[in-house]
């Protein structure tokens, strides 16, 4: 536990230049860009140059890109997140009301990658050179290679246009006063494509590594021990080969994270889930920059708190993880 | 609705009871009665200003306008070519110093209190004049509004400016929003610039960003027996491709605008229970125009702009990119505006060999690769249309040995670079046009424009006479004398070509035909709807 | 037995590989085939595969080539993929020889920018980048680059932390040699062979991070990418569906082939060095 707690702060320390680097790097980005904040508005209303100025005036973006840049961290620094232009109200409020949304697809589809790829990671792992085991590794893998846009707008076509199993678009039916578990279920529909289009691709990270993690397995002592004491086969796959195969698929789901959301972006829009890839994409398009700040920086910090708790995990199972930070 | 989908529900009913039971949609579920019903259409943008009296765009007035009602509506029956709303005649004098309106008896806000000609006054002096980006130009002039008793307001010009233009901005500029609720504050904080008050047939319910907007019967709306439905929701699909899926689905009744892209109108149209209506927009007409930066030399040359003009196949625009849709552009006024228009214009004909002869003619030979000079197109990523259009333009251009690159910006990149930095030789840019030539079509061809300003003539052109004839039109009270002198303006443009109008189009609805009253005056989507029916 | 024999019996290995070769031939024999800009208009609008044999594969919503699309457009794929790689491979080379070579503050300074790199997501920051600078290839190639330069770096640092204690490196040193000389004419040789194994991940990943981008319309007008023609083909899916699926199966077998043979050359070389 102590090692834990250790690791824990050091971390928590260590990803404060982080997300610094993280902040200033976006604000540098988004800096550079042509256009502003009241270009991407006017650009769809239209106005003459007097309004123009005004706007430019009231959102703050007549002032210098330092002072600005100064002012955002300040505010971020009691915890402040700012205010969106384009929405018009303050950014927690955006992000928050779009974080659940996002969370539960990423950890539906991850669920799905992580439990269906160990499965079959485990079925090709268990004969390693069958056919099925060749079957499954390149079938994974050109699921892999498939565009994640692509996948989704043929499951659209086939699921709900085709045989209207599950609406096509839509996190939830709109204004339904649905509530409990009618709710949970409406959801659940919503989700089911998004869901499969997502974690249908990333099956074959973890059916690979599974699949890799017993070969090499198979052939160390305690299961040639194991085989020689005459356990089924079935029994040894599932009790020494899987278990031990288990811990880079951990850690797998912590580099992943990062991937997830960025494939999340796609989907939602694909499937119009109103998330928070889809915001990046609007504040991008509307030159939002305290907005995609703070989305970049809630994305960041769930990043950091997945591997975290990866780690976390770790150290609590191995003891070896945490004695070197320990040290440090 | 058709067998084949029955036999689908059928098999589907067979195999999967439970999934069908609660997978079929039920918001489409059976309304007895002919009234009442909810409409659900498909929305691709969410405006962070819904408050059509500051923002007049079509994007803002599709949700807004059945809230909030303007003085009077486009209409094809009606005298002018108007419907009276919430004004019920107006009258201008013949000094054109004076607009008079009759107001709307018996109207509530949905706030409860009354509307009367204080709203008007206040609209028109606190809002349309300093905030809306239209209304800046068009009531420029406004002195005052006097309001002599509750149902009368007269507005008061500083300079003489034409009835005819106060009449044609009608529709889209004079949105009237409730004094009290506007005069507390800072109006563009106001929370009712997103959560909307209005006399319209509809109130705003609720926004749910990324997901819908709501909108719901107004009892005690003044039309008789209006509006017929109980709700309106508008659902955010910003997916191009999702609008049709989901009508097709039957997750939507109706999707405005051309959501559905025209390639898929064709195939669309075929599905049983599903309409294609390209009716009601006649007053919305986009033109499809390249709009040409006069700083670059070879541009700034007559000739090359008409060799351009020449070696664009109008034709196949409108046949390809448009599929049938549009109609080839002569000039800067649309064919279908009934007042203004003349095709007694110069033409440029698909000509490419005269074109050629054209751009040897202005001295730009062919270089020994085969090209004459190399330019930057940036087509502008609104619409699908332009961005093909676009496409197309590289390839013409090529043809007579013109080089385009595309640059292909996003909408903050794109009004940055063409409207503010001049950094393009060619744009594709799609202005619309809103019934009155001085409204925002003079604009893209008058010079002394400050940069930024969108959908102008930032190309740099400057022509004295057109400048003077524009000057000239708005102040000309007579509608013939000002008609006659636009028509000049038509002409002069045709034939010095500050830019070259392509094209003109207007959208397409595709609705369920359970829909009812679809279309029916020249504004529609962007109309109050109280007549809209949803049958069952 | 040599490296092509051991390759040569793995039929995934050979399979992955003669997809890659008629890519490569495509992408050659392109502008021999298909001189004319492919994406000029040939035809009229829409014609369907096997109707027009001048025409084969049909043609797109303008009356484009689709054939001569898929050619142009194996030579931007692969072009993306591999310049994305290349430049990846080599930022992430430099900053990890860098960071591992230099220790101390330098090191420090370059993984904490290591690990901002890798919290964001990659595909988000190669929108915002694309977005924000213009979609042109040499843009997406970086933006792609952008994201994936962390895996090669923190691979090449670990190598070269584990290189830099050895023998060869402590003679070099005492012959006087420049620290950075050290670095990148001892050390990273040395470190480089499984930072290049990751090298057909990120060509893979690049290729599928292009058609995404120009699914969204960041791709490069300019040029014919296949990602760019099945974003094209969308809003026909259902209409003319063989617009969005010829370059998607193209799509599919080029980054399963990629895949493919980047592992059968892994295993190959794992299994050589093994035995060494």
């Amino acid at each position: 536990m102590r090692r834990a707690f250790i690791l824990l702060r050091r971390r928590l320390i260590g990803s404060i230049p982080v997300l610094l680097i993280v902040v200033i790097g976006t604000f540098l980005l988004l800096e550079a860009a042509p256009g502003d904040a009241v270009d991407a508005y006017i650009g769809t209303t239209g106005g003459d140059a007097g309004l123009i100025e005004s706007l430019r005036q009231s959102w703050g973006l007549d002032q210098s890109a330092g002072t600005r840049l100064a002012a955002y961290l300040w505010s971020l620094a009691h915890l402040d997140l700012g205010y969106s232009v384009t929405f018009s109200r303050p950014i927690r409020d955006v992000i928050f009301e779009r974080l659940p949304n996002t969370l539960l697809l990423m950890g539906s589809a991850t669920a799905l990658s992580f439990g269906l790829g160990s499965a079959l990671g485990i079925v090709a792992g268990a004969r390693p050179g069958s056919f099925r085991d060749r079957f499954l590794s390149i079938g994974s893998l050109a699921l892999y290679a498939v565009p994640g846009f692509w996948l989704g707008l043929v499951l659209t076509v086939i699921f709900s246009v085709q045989l209207r199993w599950f609406p096509s678009s839509g996190i939830e039916t709109i204004a339904s006063g649905k509530t409990g578990f009618a709710r949970t279920l409406d959801i659940a529909q919503h989700l089911a494509l998004p869901v499969a289009a997502l974690g249908v691709i990333y099956l074959a990270l973890y059916l690979r590594i599974m699949r890799a993690g017993m070969a090499e397995v198979w052939r160390m002592d305690f299961v040639l021990a194991a085989r020689a004491k005459g356990l089924s086969r079935r029994r040894i796959v599932l009790r020494h080969v899987a278990r031990n195969a288990l811990l880079p698929l951990v850690t797998m789901l912590g580099l992943q994270s990062a991937a997830m959301l960025g494939g999340s972006v796609v989907i939602e829009s694909v499937f119009s889930v109103p998330g928070l890839g889809r915001l990046a994409q609007e504040a991008v398009s509307s030159r939002d920059t305290p907005l995609l700040l703070g989305i970049i920086l809630v994305c960041a910090v769930m990043v950091i708190v997945i591997n975290l708790v990866v780690d976390i995990f770790y150290a609590v199972l191995d003891p070896r993880v945490g004695a070197s930070e320990e040290a440090a | 609705m058709s067998d084949f989908t029955i036999s689908r529900r059928g098999v589907l009913a067979g195999s999967a009871l439970l999934l069908a039971s609660t997978a079929l949609p039920g918001i489409l579920r059976a309304q007895e009665a002919k009234k009442g019903g909810r409409l659900i259409v498909a929305a691709d943008s969410e405006p962070r200003n819904l408050n059509p009296a500051i923002v007049a765009s079509n994007g803002v007035f599709f949700v807004a306008s059945k809230v909030v009602e303007p003085l009077a509506e486009a209409s094809f029956e009606g005298k002018d070519g108007l419907d009276p709303r919430l004004a019920t005649s107006w009258e201008g004098s013949s000094d054109g110093l004076t607009v008079t309106f009759k107001l709307r008896e018996n109207v509530t806000w949905h706030d409860g209190k009354p509307f009367t000609s204080a709203d008007v006054a206040f609209s028109a002096l606190q809002i349309w004049k300093p905030l809306q980006n239209l209304g800046r130009v068009v009531f420029k002039d406004l002195e005052a509004v006097d309001t002599p008793d509750e149902h009368t307001a007269v507005f008061r010009f500083a300079k003489p400016t034409p009835f005819q233009l106060i009449r044609n901005a009608l529709p889209a500029l004079t949105s009237v929003v409730p004094k009290h609720i506007f005069e507390k504050g800072e109006i563009a904080d106001n929370p009712a610039n997103t959560a909307l008050i209005g006399t319209g047939p509809f109130k705003f319910a609720e926004h749910k960003p990324g997901e819908y907007y709501r909108l719901e019967r107004n009892d005690k709306y003044w039309g008789e027996g209006e509006p017929h439905l109980d709700e309106i929701v508008y659902r955010v699909l910003p997916d191009r491709a999702a609008a049709a899926g989901a009508l097709e689905a039957e997750e939507i009744h109706l999707a405005a605008f051309s959501a559905v892209p025209l390639a898929d109108l064709e195939r669309i149209s075929k599905v049983p229970g599903i309409e294609v209506i390209s009716k009601g927009y006649e007053a919305l007409t986009y033109q499809l125009v390249v709009e040409i930066n006069h700083r670059r030399k070879e541009l700034a040359d007559v000739k090359v702009r008409q060799a351009i003009a020449h070696a664009i196949d109008k034709d196949f625009v409108v046949k390809t990119i448009f599929l049938g849709y549009a109609k080839a552009a002569t000039g800067p006024v649309p064919q279908n505006d009934p007042q203004f228009y003349t095709k007694d214009v110069p033409t440029y004909a698909f000509d490419v060999a005269k074109a050629n002869a054209l751009l040897d003619e202005a001295g730009y030979k062919r270089g020994s690769d085969g090209t004459r000079f190399a330019l930057k197109l940036l087509p502008a990523p609104y619409f699908n249309e332009t961005k093909q259009f676009g496409d197309y333009l590289r390839q013409a251009l090529a043809e007579i040995g013109i080089n385009a690159e595309l640059v292909n910006n996003d909408a903050a990149g794109h009004q940055k670079a063409v409207y503010t930095d001049h950094t393009f030789d060619l744009a594709v840019a799609p202005p619309v046009f809103r019934g009155d030539p001085a409204i925002s079509t003079t604009i893209l061809v008058q010079s002394g424009i400050p940069d930024g300003v969108p959908f102008s003539n930032q190309g740099g052109y400057a022509n004295a006479d057109l400048d003077a004839l524009i000057a000239k039109a708005s102040e000309t009270l007579d509608p013939e004398a000002r008609i006659a002198l636009y028509r000049d303006f038509q002409k002069k443009v045709a034939e010095d070509l500050p830019l070259i109008n392509v094209a003109e189009w207007g959208f397409i609805t595709v609705a369920r035909n359970t829909v009812k009253n679809v279309s029916n005056n020249p504004r529609w989507a962007v109309s109050n709807w109280a007549d809209t029916v949803l049958e069952t | 037995m040599s490296f092509f024999r051991r390759f040569s019996r793995s039929p995934e290995a050979v399979i992955g590989a003669s997809i890659l070769g008629v890519l490569v031939v495509m992408a050659l024999f392109a502008p021999l085939l298909f001189p004319r800009d492919p994406l000029s208009i040939a035809g009229p609008a829409l014609l369907r595969p096997f109707q027009d044999w001048s025409l084969p594969l049909g043609t797109d919503r303008l009356g484009r080539d689709v054939l001569a699309g898929l050619f142009h457009g194996a030579r931007t794929s692969l072009a993306v993929g591999l310049a994305s790689a290349a430049t990846a491979i080599i930022i992430g080379t430099i900053v990890g020889t860098l960071a591992g070579f230099a220790g101390g503050l330098t090191d420090e300074a370059l993984m904490r920018i290591t690990d901002a790199f890798q919290t964001v997501p990659g595909f988000l920051l190669a929108l915002a980048f694309v977005s924000v600078i213009g979609p042109s290839l040499f843009v997406v190639v970086l933006a792609i680059a952008l994201g994936t330069w962390t895996g090669p770096a923190r691979i090449a640092r670990a190598e070269v932390l584990s290189i830099r204690e050895r023998d060869y490196v402590a003679s070099a040193r005492v012959i006087g040699m420049h620290p950075l000389e050290i670095a990148f004419r001892e050390v990273l040789p040395n470190a480089l062979p499984p930072v290049l194994a990751l090298s057909s991940v990120i060509v893979a990943a690049a290729i599928l991070t292009e058609a995404a981008l120009s699914f969204l319309g960041l791709g490069d007008p300019n040029r014919v990418t296949w990602g760019g023609m099945i974003a094209e083909g969308r809003t026909v899916l259902r209409s003319a569906p063989f617009l969005s699926i010829i370059p998607g199966i193209a799509l599919v077998l080029t980054v399963l082939g990629v895949y493919l043979a980047g592992e059968g050359a892994v295993e190959t070389t794992a299994v050589r060095r093994g035995r060494s």
